[in-house]
């Protein structure tokens, strides 16, 4: 039975057609805050009269409703009848929102929307409503009115004008509807990218809402993945350490922010190596072999690495004078890289700056004092070159193993260096540094980004800079011994036709003096290995 | 207050000599009159208990204006009958003993009492008088029966508030629900949103759920102890109204005497056991009905097939080292181990199978070799991707992957589907010339109603959808256009699932049937009706002899395919089910819905296994099983992706998983414990306390998962539509 013919069974009155005051009821039902008053259950605003008997349960009067509405219709209704109707316009209305509420849940939504009234009522065999936009929620506009200051809602209508209408521009078409994937969890673990919330923006909603946040694993989801995200940036475990500490201190009921804890023994041990290792008692020479020999053998450290490579990052920042020092945490670093146990791999990125740093830095060592003699200066310049040496070592070490695993790392070390090498302001040790590095990352690097900057480096760093002799000569050398390099990497078919001749043509000096510049080409040619050094240059081009 | 005379041994003389000249008498008596005088009566007969109750009860007793029953009107009771419901609190042997009780309280109805009665039920104050009074009792009630009482309640409620609309007091009706609805919103939401509109004695003759409640009896299951205080305080109270609840006890209630006092129901927990008999069933005895005998062993393989396979697989062997120490062969053997209670390979008729299908065959094996291992222990937790859709204006109504994983739909309210492939490949049509051959995405249009559900066929060359239109569309994917239109439902359908073999396909519909078709028929083949409210849902066992329904009323459904018939109901959910998910096995099931608990079924018995909770308090639209079964995921409005450990908690369940940290509360609730210990957590930000069996949670941004899905290696993908 439709709404219609229930009615028309019920209340017969001459002169009252069902069908004229439906709409404006379903109007009512659209208009009414009852239907936001559904599904938010805040208390709504009343528009009862305190003291009148409540004959619904939501706010809207039906009652008072139907009177005006028969007003409107210019129908004296009798108030018994008006009652009765009213009732059942409600019971009706509650038919209609009980369907309208299944179209919105299988359209997985939480809003109702007109469109869903309008499946309802097709459902319900009812004629349906037409002018409501489904596009968007209507609008409703609160007004005062009476001496009562009752507020009253109305829809807010705009009116159109048609001619208006048709002359406008089209609206834009809608973008495509279109995905995007991102991964949610891996293995069990959340990671940290854009895409996922943060553990405090979860924490935060209320948890009616957002459900629980423990687990068979875990008391607190959140704060695993939060441990497991510091684990992976391992520059915050020391931190956290201390802000652990210092939360400790002011509320022992405050969980810690490092999921982990680490036991006592490690914490022990963790402490007593790093105490040793930056201890510079020669007479603990002894007990560092062991620490590091310790650190390079022993399973089970692997909760310790974060702090570790915090530990050593911030030494390697702070000490820079002290070559000793820096020398221990190379080996440090070396020592954790030989330890089978020890899976380093999602601390390459936080190694990679400490390598670098000591591979590029302006200064390692004391600087020399202005009085000291040459020799004393040379002891320090070697000095401070071996350290370099042994961070280009440990580079060409991580690169090789972890080259392929990060596809961006090694363009991102030859950029860093190369850009090292072009700065005609740093000093010697940063340019032969990065030499170093180039040196360590292999003939291609060599040839595709050292061989292509060399006429403008050498113009730039050795020739037209105020260094000593000295200084230029140890450039130039190592230039050359790398530029060697590139030599030990062709094939020995070649050098059968080198026994021929050992000069170099005339047409290939011309061609190495226009790739490297003139100076560097000659240096080149004044060596023993010339032919080499220019066939690997000019490998795969010419044949030399 | 008067002491009732139910027994037939009041002498004959005093109850008829008394009451006729009382009668008159009675309307002189003021309230404070009455009291004084039965107050004199107990004490001299030294009923102190019965006198001190009366004192606590008068005192608070609201409307003196009731016309109660004097002392003169009732016959009185001889003190033993009165007194013996009382020591009744002790056992009786006798388990039924109270419901002859009730009805032993009928025979003294003579036409007086009749008119005393009438007059008492015709006022509508005496309801909400009697209610309250019972339900202050109830709360006050020992901890020990509150339970069992407070079920009761229920009952009473929508009875009282039906008796009161039917009569006529709608004024009074009203009062009366919205006073006491809160009550009962936790459990009975859905019921009472129907209930609620209810206002005129037209609307309850109209109204389905309003009808059961008149005329079907309500069960309910008490313990002898609890049932003998409620009557004996009906009783004690029957003035203010207890002779009205023990009319509706007698005339709609079924007090079920439960002997099982081990079994504890959860505050909060429906009792399968309870409710209106043979409404929601077609029968009365759900255990019993649960008790048809099902095959629920996976289909077995035609032996040439199988043969086949075997051949192909062990050519392949030759050429490959076995991963993870299997051959594909074993793999084989151990996914097509036969089972004992397996359905003939006849039971359901299929299509000859050829290459195409072998060569599917091949590649399961090869993926369920290679799935990764999932589970609480020693191996990980899913790892998950997420598909969120952007643009999409809230109109995304559906998602589905299929089981190559290389396809996504979507079904939108603008009545078409779009195809979308997940590896970014061209969807080429078979056609050269087809303009969107370049495009990796694809616009079904034919519907003219929102989508609902839809589904892939298991060889990724068919999608099903169903709409708004009240018809199903079967997809070609080769040519990407419409190939069939399925009419039969008089209503929207909500959901569509392909049978796990193909060529048949289930739908789900607001016509309160789930229909069964076959891919070349235009007319259902089997049409599974018996359902008193939409069908939600809809699967099919992985031997594709059974179909489950989830409904909007609360419960879930097997079908048998070849009889058409209910062969299982499943009975616990507090609101309508959204989703299903029948373990690889297909010995469980597992169902989610609004009332966001994930339920796990025994197929086999039909009863309840467990409930998993953790989801917040919001729908849960998706549910998938990992490959291997041990995993279930859940998905939902609340924007997370749920894991379960599926064995926890049963018979299945393994050791159990060391907790990370060295924390003491690791009892499964240490949720609670944790949200108890922080002293800062305000009272009102309750935390919801997870199950022992979630395993972990992955939240989204804000983006409310429509579907969750595995991959045959396992790996899970999520979807959802982002709406700003």
């Amino acid at each position: 039975m439709t709404l219609i013919e229930i009615s028309q069974n019920l209340f017969l009155f001459p002169g009252l057609n069902p069908k004229s005051y439906l709409p404006l009821f379903l109007h009512v039902l659209y208009t009414s805050p009852l239907l936001h008053y559904h599904f938010h259950s805040k208390s709504p605003p009343t528009m009862e009269a305190p003291g009148k008997v409540p004959l619904s349960h939501t706010l809207w009067s039906p009652h008072d409703t139907v009177k005006d509405v028969a007003e409107f219709l210019g129908i004296n209704l009798p108030d018994d009848a008006a009652k009765n109707l009213a009732m059942d316009v409600e019971y009706r209305i509650h038919e209609i929102l009980e369907t309208a509420i299944k179209f919105m849940r299988h359209s997985k939504r939480k809003l109702l929307t007109t469109s869903d009234i309008s499946h309802a009522l097709r459902v319900l065999n009812i004629e349906p409503l037409y002018g409501y936009d489904t596009s968007q929620p209507p609008v409703f506009k609160e007004a005062l009115f009476g001496a009562a200051g009752q507020t009253l809602y109305y829809l807010d209508e705009a009116e159109f004008e048609f001619e208006k209408l048709i002359n406008q521009e089209l609206p834009r078409v809608p973008r495509q509807a279109t995905f995007t994937a991102h991964w949610l969890a891996i293995e069990g673990v959340q990671p940290t990218v854009p895409q996922n919330p943060s553990a405090s923006e979860i924490k935060s909603l209320p948890p009616i809402s957002r459900g629980a946040i423990s687990s068979i694993l875990s008391n607190d989801l959140l704060s695993s993945a939060a441990d497991s995200s510091n684990g992976a940036s391992a520059a915050q475990g020391e931190d956290s350490k201390d802000l652990r500490q210092k939360k400790k201190d002011k509320d022992v009921e405050i969980k810690p922010l490092v999921k982990h804890v680490l036991s006592k023994e490690l914490k022990l041990y963790f402490d007593k190596v790093v105490e040793v290792l930056i201890s510079s008692d020669p007479e603990k020479e002894s007990l560092r072999e062991a620490a590091l020999s310790s650190l390079r053998t022993d399973p089970g450290l692997h909760q310790l690495v974060p702090y570790f490579i915090q530990f050593v990052a911030e030494q390697i920042t702070n000490q820079l004078r002290n070559i000793d020092l820096l020398i221990t945490m190379l080996d440090v670093i070396s020592a954790l890289y030989d330890n089978k146990t020890i899976f380093l791999s999602p601390y390459v990125h936080a190694l990679m700056p400490c390598i670098l740093t000591l591979l590029l830095a302006k200064r390692i060592g004391t600087p020399s004092k202005e009085g000291s003699s040459e020799e004393a200066a040379q002891e320090l310049m070697k000095s401070q070159f071996a350290v370099r040496e042994f961070a280009s070592v440990l580079l060409e070490h991580v690169l090789n193993s972890y080259g392929s695993s990060y596809s961006t790392l090694k363009p991102r070390v030859a950029r860093t260096l190369l850009r090292a090498l072009l700065d005609a302001t740093k000093p010697i040790g940063t340019h032969y540094g990065a030499l170093l590095g180039l040196e360590k990352l292999g003939p291609e690097v060599i040839k595709l980004v050292l061989v292509g900057n060399l006429k403008l480096w050498y113009k730039l760093v050795i020739e037209d800079s105020d260094r000593t002799e000295i200084e230029k000569q140890i450039l130039t050398d190592k230039t050359v011994e790398v530029l060697s390099k590139l030599s030990s990497e062709i094939p020995d078919i070649a050098d059968q036709d080198a026994m021929e001749t050992d000069d170099v043509s005339t047409e290939i000096q011309s061609k190495l003096a226009e790739r490297i510049g003139e100076s560097l080409a000659k240096i080149v040619l004044e060596r023993p290995n010339a032919k080499q050094i220019c066939k690997g240059i000019f490998f795969g081009e010419v044949n030399v | 207050m008067a002491q009732n005379p139910p027994q037939t041994s009041v002498p004959p003389g005093n109850g008829a000599a008394q009451p006729r000249p009382a009668s008159r008498p009675q309307q002189q008596y003021s309230q404070a009159d009455l009291n004084r005088i039965v107050m004199e009566y107990l004490n001299k007969k030294g009923f102190h208990k019965t006198e001190a109750m009366f004192r606590l009860e008068s005192s608070n007793s609201p409307t003196p204006a009731v016309p109660a029953v004097s002392t003169a009107t009732t016959p009185m009771a001889g003190p033993t009958e009165i007194l013996r419901p009382r020591d009744g609190m002790l056992p009786r042997p006798d388990a039924d003993r109270p419901r002859e009780y009730i009805q032993s309280l009928q025979p003294p109805r003579q036409i007086r009492e009749d008119e005393e009665r009438a007059k008492i039920e015709n006022d509508p104050e005496v309801y909400y008088r009697a209610y309250s009074t019972l339900r202050s009792w109830v709360y006050s009630s020992l901890d020990l029966y509150k339970p069992e009482l407070f079920r009761v309640l229920y009952p009473l409620f929508v009875h009282c508030y039906l008796e009161l609309v039917s009569k006529g007091f709608v004024a009074q009706a009203k009062t009366f629900f919205d006073k006491f609805l809160s009550d009962h919103l936790a459990l009975h939401g859905v019921e009472i949103s129907q209930l609620a509109g209810i206002s005129l004695p037209g609307h309850i003759r109209e109204n389905k759920l309003a009808q059961a409640y008149r005329s079907k009896e309500y069960r309910i299951s008490v313990s002898k102890t609890s049932m003998y205080l409620l009557l004996h305080f009906l009783l004690e109270n029957e003035a203010v109204g207890g002779s009205v609840l023990i009319g509706i006890i007698n005339q709609y209630l079924k007090p079920v005497i439960s002997t099982r006092t081990e079994r504890v129901v959860r505050e909060g927990e429906a009792d399968p056991n309870e409710g209106l008999t043979g409404f929601v069933a077609n029968t009365t005895e759900i255990d019993k009905f649960n008790e048809q005998s099902v095959l629920l062993g996976k289909l077995p393989l035609e032996p040439e097939i199988e043969k086949e396979v075997q051949a192909e697989l062990k050519v392949k062997d030759e050429n490959t080292e076995p991963v993870n120490g299997k051959t594909l062969v074993e793999e084989f053997e151990e996914l097509n181990a036969p089972d004992k209670d397996s359905p003939s390979a006849d039971s359901i008729p299929l299509p000859m199978k050829d290459a195409s299908d072998i060569k599917r065959m091949i590649l399961a094996v090869e993926d369920s070799r290679l799935k990764v291992k999932l589970g609480a222990i020693q191996a990980s937790a899913p790892s998950v991707c997420m598909y969120t859709f952007h643009n999409t204006n809230a109109n995304l109504t559906s998602l589905e992957f299929n089981s190559d994983s290389n396809l996504v739909a979507g079904g939108f309210q603008d009545s078409y589907v779009k195809l979308w492939s997940l590896d970014g490949r061209p969807l080429r049509a078979l056609s050269k010339k087809d303009p969107h051959n370049n495009s990796d995405s694809r616009k079904l249009v034919g519907h003219s109603g929102p989508v609902y559900g839809m589904s892939f066929s298991p060889d990724n060359r068919y999608l099903i959808s169903a709409s708004e239109d009240k018809t199903a569309r079967l997809w070609s994917l080769d040519t990407y256009s419409a190939l069939v239109s399925y009419k039969g439902h008089n209503q929207p359908i909500w959901d569509v699932k392909f049978s796990p073999m193909g060529h048949y396909f289930a739908t789900a519909s607001h016509d309160q049937t789930a229909r069964l078709w076959a891919t070349d028929h235009i007319y259902p083949l089997r049409i599974f009706a018996g359902h008193i409210n939409d069908v939600d849902c809809v699967d099919f066992h992985p031997n594709s002899n059974y179909v489950f329904t989830g409904l909007s009323d609360k419960t879930c459904r097997m079908w048998d395919v070849q009889t058409g018939n209910a062969v299982r109901i499943f009975m616990g959910h507090t609101g309508p089910v959204n989703c299903l998910a029948v373990s690889p096995d297909g010995r469980w099931l597992a169902s989610a819905g609004e009332d966001s608990v994930v339920n796990v079924w025994d197929v086999g018995s039909g009863r309840k296994l467990k409930s998993m909770r953790g989801h917040g308090k919001s729908s849960i639209y998706s549910l998938a099983f990992s490959k291997d079964g041990s995993v279930l995921v859940s998905g939902g409005a609340d924007n997370t992706v749920r894991v379960w450990d599926v064995k926890r908690n049963t018979q299945d369940a393994g050791p159990l998983p060391e907790a990370f940290s060295g924390d003491a509360s690791r009892d499964g609730m240490g949720g609670g414990a944790d949200g108890a210990k922080k002293p800062t957590e305000k009272a009102n930000r309750k935390e919801i306390i997870a199950t022992p069996d979630h395993m972990t949670a992955y939240f989204t941004k804000k983006i409310p998962v429509y579907k969750v899905h595995f991959s045959r290696r396992n790996l899970c993908l999520a979807g959802g539509a982002l709406n700003p």
